[in-house]
């Protein structure tokens, strides 16, 4: 009692010095019982290393494929739930939300590692890290110590019906997104992350002056004259490729994986490669700082990032893996059509390789595409 | 059973008030306890939130950190921009056509309930309610694939010939999120409207016959008058919690269906801005307060003008 109670002074100090974060925000809450019903899961912190361990990740990598050298270990898979996008998953965590590993990607790092949501990761415990394409490794990486596990790597492309669009002997460009040709047969998606870059390529504006005010301002109007264009942002690849398989979309900015699937339900589609160049990014495993089971945390990333994963990855969705072996494991027709060469250093600096961003920068953008999209 | 033998065997007449005063005192100690558990839960589950609200709505955020504090720069930022009160005008229309459509709907469904329906009235209720035991997402889903571009009307009108391309205007506009909520809330108006249809005294619809009015005369001058505090209940009921509604906005509006729940979202999202979220949030609950206010003003004044 005495000590909660000291915990409570303590925030209120803290209050009174002038920052708060929201996490300990949240915490106020619950000290008063009112979230206790709306964060149930955040008593979960007290059991400490008991159960398995809890993986908060994207919609779509929460299956038992990429698990199961944990299972193999502990017997049983750890806990997961889905997120549509890491900065959404980010949201739930500081409100409470108690969870050991996180699926972030490269952009993420600045913000992630800069507000403390992560920890280091203890390399020699991942008996797969030196298997590891050596400049996937450097992502995340601060005073020799690495915040994040590189997993899969893909590209944000144009997903397009050959038989609906005319390119008229052009290259495929960016331009098919601002097509006034295809108005409202367009789709864009709903995340900053992917769309602001891809608007940036598109504009000609460097990846490492992409945060200066002209840009910003350069991009946002290629975006606000896109929107009307749009038949709707999306937070989830399924609904998009319905539209494509359907033929209500026409053209859609999407990740490898919307292609792969298509092709295989047979739906007439092409992946382009915009003569702007594509955007290629990295996504990986982090530990959460609160994290109660850091132990096997490092199983799960160590899980994530064998080749065994890795061939799934390859395979199912379509996107590189950060593991060497694993590109052995799949066979040369099947990576010659997914377009993965087995070198995967040359593809990686071929794309536009998305960098970090600042919280400030990401926090901007956010809301100014949140505005876009509504029309303003 | 006390409290009656008691008054019973009454004896001075000083005594009996004294005893009057008690069992006031009594009573309202017993129905305090007997509100208590609600009570407790409305504070904590309703004043506290908003009292939360309040208070962050004058802090800042810089990153991810909180600065408490005073500052009223974050309600200056809603008239300053006009995407927060343009979407929120978006929204009060959104919902005053959706209260209005699903009164219209709900009114014949529960008129029938209450005047044509003899026997197993609760049976019919429940056949009317059936839909919303399924989850609410489902339901905006449903009408996804009623209104889609490949969807049931969509095919079926193709099928039949009347169109050779799939008609686009049905899904991913304003029209449909208005449709889609209708749908959605039709139990919170058709239950009322059906109570106070069900409460109407039938003798004044003989009488009203016996005087020689027509049916449609009796409808518009008896029953949709005793109705009325039904009608009015049913569309505040779906007006209020429709204008911040962002699920179906987001599932069916498409590009310019969002409304200002998506943007109270986002702010406690993606845009980490939380006091910016909680003010534009105050800032909606006054303006609905201040039109549901508005609008029973304008209908105790035209009871009046009218008895």
């Amino acid at each position: 009692m005495s000590e909660k109670a000291l915990s409570i002074e303590d925030m209120i100090s803290r209050a009174r010095a002038g920052k708060l974060s929201r996490r300990q925000f949240s915490q106020m809450l619950v000290a008063a019982g009112v979230t206790l019903t709306a964060v149930p899961v955040a008593t979960r912190g007290a059991r400490a290393e008991e159960g398995e361990a809890f993986y908060f990740t994207w919609g779509g990598y929460d299956i038992p494929e990429l698990l199961e050298e944990y299972n193999e270990k502990h017997g049983a898979y750890p806990d997961t739930a889905p997120y549509a996008s890491s900065s959404e998953g980010l949201t739930k965590v500081q409100a409470g939300f108690v969870v050991d590993v996180m699926h972030p990607c490269n952009t993420n790092m600045g913000e992630w590692i800069g507000s403390g949501v992560i920890q280091p990761i203890d390399t020699s415990k991942l008996s797969h890290w030196n298997d590891m394409i050596p400049s996937l490794q450097r992502i995340g990486e601060r005073d020799g110590e690495h915040y994040f596990a590189a997993m899969e790597w893909g590209q944000t492309s144009i997903a397009y019906r050959p038989d609906l669009v005319d390119l008229q002997g052009e290259e495929e460009s960016w331009g098919i997104l601002w097509d006034e040709r295809y108005a409202g047969r367009i789709g864009v998606l709903a995340n900053e992350g992917d769309t602001w870059w891809c608007a940036a390529i598109y504009a000609g504006v460097p990846f490492d002056e992409i945060d200066t005010d002209e840009n910003i301002e350069k991009v946002a109007a290629l975006l606000r004259e896109q929107q009307p264009l749009a038949l709707s942002y999306y937070d989830d690849v399924t609904t998009m490729e319905q539209s494509l398989a359907s033929g209500e979309l026409v053209a859609a900015m999407t990740w490898n994986e919307t292609p792969t699937r298509l092709i295989k339900q047979g739906v007439p589609i092409k992946w382009a490669a915009p003569k702007e160049g594509a955007l290629t990014w990295v996504c990986g495993a982090s530990i959460v700082t609160d994290a109660p089971r850091v132990d096997k945390a490092h199983d799960v990333i160590n899980s994530l990032i064998s080749p065994r994963s890795g061939e799934y990855v390859i395979d199912a969705f379509g996107y590189g893996h950060s593991n060497v072996k694993a590109f052995e494991r799949v066979s040369a027709e099947r990576l010659a059509e997914l377009g993965l060469p087995r070198d995967p250093e040359k593809l990686l600096q071929a794309g536009k390789f998305q960098t970090e961003m600042s919280i400030e920068f990401q926090s901007k953008i956010a809301n100014m595409f949140s505005d876009i999209k509504a029309g303003f | 059973m006390t409290d009656e033998t008691a008054s019973t065997g009454g004896a001075a007449a000083g005594d009996e008030t004294g005893r009057r005063g008690l069992r006031i005192a009594q009573d309202t100690k017993r129905s305090l306890t007997l509100l208590s558990p609600t009570l407790i839960l409305l504070i904590l589950a309703l004043a506290f939130p908003i009292l939360v609200l309040i208070v962050l709505s004058f802090w800042t955020q810089t990153g991810m950190s909180l600065t408490p504090g005073f500052t009223t720069e974050n309600y200056e930022a809603f008239f300053q921009k006009r995407i927060y009160y343009m979407l929120l005008l978006r929204s009060i229309e959104n919902s005053a056509m959706v209260a209005a459509l699903t009164v219209i709907l709900a009114y014949p469904a529960a008129y029938f309930v209450a005047f044509r329906i003899k026997r197993r009235k609760v049976l019919w209720l429940i056949l009317i309610t059936l839909p919303f035991w399924t989850s609410y997402l489902l339901r905006i889903f449903a009408w996804k694939v009623i209104l889609g571009y490949n969807g049931v009307i969509n095919s079926g009108l193709i099928q039949v010939g009347l169109i050779d391309e799939p008609l686009t205007f049905l899904l991913n506009n304003r029209q449909a999120v208005v449709v889609t909520l209708a749908h959605a809330w039709a139990a919170f108006a058709i239950l009322p409207i059906y109570v106070s249809l069900e409460k109407i005294d039938r003798s004044l619809l003989e009488a009203a016959a016996d005087l020689g009015e027509n049916p449609l005369w009796s409808f518009l001058r008896v029953t949709l008058p005793l109705s009325l505090p039904g009608v009015i209940a049913a569309a505040l009921l779906v007006f209020i919690p429709t204008v911040g509604d962002y699920v179906a906005p987001k599932l069916v509006g498409g590009n310019n269906g969002l409304m200002i729940g998506n943007i109270v979202q986002t702010q406690f999202g993606r845009g980490n801005n939380w006091p910016l979220g909680a003010a534009i949030s105050i800032i909606s609950m006054l303006v609905i307060t201040g039109i549901v206010c508005s609008f029973l003003l304008l209908v105790h004044q035209a009871k009046r003008r009218l008895a």
